[in-house]
């Protein structure tokens, strides 16, 4: 009976741990945090064996490394421990009560509302990977998601229009956001920027991408490297429908 | 439930085994400071036995 209490509390406690550690990597995937992440789990590994194997020289040298490290981290990447210390208390528990239908109904209205006047639109929506490099290279919002604020983002001659969005969760994470454009030579050489931008952010990451042609006024979604030209409105909700599940993404 | 054991497959494992590495390590710290507590104890203990004045305040 007391094994069994044992083996429980045991099982118990590698859960925890596992929870703490999948946590950490999923909120450093897709930040510049996770290199610096693998080093240290790559120098922690080799303290633990040079540790096992009675290498004492080694693991002195790896201790004080660690040590280092562990102090690196914490001073080079404080912004992202306060943003992810702070997202804890903000985030997971409101997600039970998003209303996922809403924010693609906004989405929507504002791509074709966009569309109708021909003004460009750049929308990318984080999904599993974490955004945060292209949220940092635009301005902060942190706004509520709805149809008013993405129109205005992208009205011409105004101080945010240039660049994409990103919308992270239920939030209109930044603006005026740089993506990466597409290296791929089989694109079209007859695309422009913003949608060499949604491809190549979309190769990069698992983000779904909407794009407004400023030309033409035609609605493209871009995931996975793919590109879908002149989506209606219902299409465009179906495709967000199926792909877009704020309550199921990365923050578990 | 497939798509739940699916998704993020490969950070799954790794923190499984980050996690199990973890709990083997702190586990055998925890049993070596364990050893050494009761090492300190039974030395002090002996050195008690053997010196009763020992960490006493001497009767004036």
């Amino acid at each position: 009976m007391h094994n069994h209490i044992s083996l429980v509390k045991i099982l118990i406690e590698i859960c925890i741990l596992w929870f703490v550690c999948y946590g950490i990597l999923l909120f450093a995937r897709g930040t510049r945090g996770v290199y610096v992440l693998r080093g240290i789990i790559l120098i922690t590994l080799i303290f633990i064996i040079t540790k096992q194997l009675g290498f004492d020289r080694i693991n002195w040298i790896f201790t004080k490394i660690f040590a280092l490290s562990i102090l690196a981290f914490l001073i080079i990447f404080q912004q992202e421990i306060r943003r992810g210390l702070a997202s804890i208390g903000q985030r997971r528990w409101s997600r039970f009560f998003l209303k996922e239908t809403e924010i693609i109904s906004e989405i929507t209205t504002a791509c074709f509302l966009l569309s109708k006047k021909k003004t460009g639109a750049l929308i990318a929506i984080e999904r599993e990977t974490r955004l945060e490099n292209y949220i940092e290279s635009g301005i902060e919002i942190d706004a509520k998601v709805n149809s008013e604020l993405l129109i205005t983002i992208f009205t011409p001659n105004t101080p945010l229009h240039d660049g994409g969005i990103v919308i992270s969760g239920e939030r209109v994470a930044a603006s005026g956001c740089l993506f990466p454009l597409t290296q791929n030579p089989k694109v079209s050489t007859t695309l422009g920027t913003r949608h060499r931008a949604a491809l190549g952010l979309s190769e990069e990451t698992d983000a779904i991408v909407v794009i407004v042609s400023e030309e033409t006024g035609g609605v493209s979604v871009a995931i996975g490297g793919r590109l879908t030209h002149d989506l209606d409105r219902e299409s465009l909700e179906r495709v967000l429908g199926n792909l877009y599940r704020p309550d199921s993404k990365n923050r578990k | 439930m497939n798509n739940w054991i699916v998704n993020n497959f490969w950070i799954k494992v790794v923190s499984l085994i980050l996690a199990i590495i973890t709990w083997f390590y702190v586990n055998e710290e925890l049993i070596k400071e364990r050893r050494m507590a009761k090492q300190l104890y039974k030395s002090s203990a002996i050195s008690q036995v053997q010196n009763p004045s020992h960490g006493k305040k001497p009767v004036k």
